[in-house]
């Protein structure tokens, strides 16, 4: 295992953490006060929505990650994955 | 909604987290029917929820996962240009094709994924645990582009994340590693449900209500799970799972046999 293999590792476990953890502090936050109000579903929807965000980001940091490592091959796969899902969510929004 | 039925679905998600992240299977295989099958949800509605459950299972085993340098991020990377296509295709199609035939399909996914792990528990019986990882190189990579390519598709139609295909795949034809497998598969079915589930929300089949309180119970669950894991014979959570998907699978049998899913 190289240096920059260990760098990579460190962005994409960052970037996955601070994605779940707020998407999880959201919807347990939402979950609590939809008990007593209702603005707790809002909450609540934001929370899925960061979660559905999270995926996302971590394509573009691991495409950053390999740009900046001067890693082509791999920075090309990541657009790649990162242009089919965007082509998804933009049918998804249409649909 | 009652209480109740919020603190019923939080437990079932911590379940199928924890039990999910152990497996490295994500947990849609035993979401996906409890919601059809005993919520009453219509199966898109059922998928859509249960994908956002994968996404919980994968963004919280990965964040530890990729910190100990266990996933193959490049590998997965590259894995992930089938699977999203896949999952593209069957996620647009899948609005024409009826529920019937997506029971049908499940009931089969759930009959081979029981099959496959009872293969892997008998061989794992008495195998010792793997502490390091040896080195490898990732060979065949046309045979893993067309099985992520199927298992991509198995998600958009099913609501799975398609691990149970991939990682055998993974580890038989690739020669990775089996728990470099496994994390790798558990890194790419959040994107590859991510890609679906854009789909499903666009058509209103997510429904908040249910999701959120299971995607809670997922998110714990999953942290605990790929905590633990170092300390769990996997081969007793295996037959566990098993034991699962095998009485899932009768269930929705007979669901299909007198008539349900119509």
């Amino acid at each position: 295992m190289n240096r920059q293999d260990v760098a990579a590792d460190r962005v994409l476990s960052l970037t996955l953490k601070a994605g779940a953890y707020t998407a999880f502090a959201l919807i347990a936050a939402g979950l609590l006060l939809r008990i007593i109000m209702p603005l707790g579903s809002k909450i609540t929807t934001a929370g899925l929505l960061v979660l559905l965000a999270t995926p996302v980001l971590r394509i573009i940091a691991a495409c950053i990650q390999f740009f900046r490592e001067r890693d082509l091959k791999y920075a090309l796969v990541s657009l790649g994955v990162l242009g089919i899902v965007i082509l998804a969510y933009c049918l998804g929004i249409q649909a | 909604m009652t209480l109740a039925l919020v603190l019923l679905l939080i437990l079932i998600g911590f379940a199928a987290g924890t039990f999910g992240a152990l497996a490295g299977i994500g947990g849609g295989v035993i979401i996906t029917p409890l919601l059809a099958i005993y919520f009453g949800l219509p199966m898109h509605q059922a998928i859509g929820v249960t994908l956002l459950c994968v996404i919980a299972t994968s963004t919280a085993t990965s964040s530890l996962y990729v910190e100990r340098h266990v996933t193959d991020v490049r590998l997965g990377m590259t894995l992930e240009l089938a699977t999203t296509v896949g999952a593209l295709i069957a996620a647009l199609v899948a609005h024409s094709i009826n529920r019937r035939t997506l029971a049908i399909l499940f009931a089969c996914f759930l009959l081979y994924s029981a099959g496959s792990m009872i293969k892997k528990a008998w061989r794992s019986r008495n195998a010792e645990r793997e502490e390091t990882i040896p080195d490898y190189t990732p060979q065949n990579y046309p045979i893993g582009l067309a099985a992520s390519l199927l298992a991509g598709g198995f998600s958009g139609l099913l609501g799975i994340g398609g691990g149970p295909i991939k990682v055998p795949v993974m580890y038989l034809f690739m020669k990775v590693p089996l728990r470099v497998a496994a994390a790798t598969s558990n890194f790419m079915i959040g994107v590859t449900a991510a890609t679906s589930a854009y789909i499903y929300w666009g058509h209103g089949d997510v429904r908040i209500d249910i999701a959120a309180p299971l995607v809670a119970g997922v998110f714990a669950g999953s942290l605990l799970g790929a905590r633990i894991s170092p300390k769990v014979r996997s081969f007793y959570i295996l037959l566990l799972l098993i034991g699962i998907a095998g009485w899932l699978a009768i269930q929705m049998i007979y669901k299909l046999l007198t008539g349900g899913f119509q």
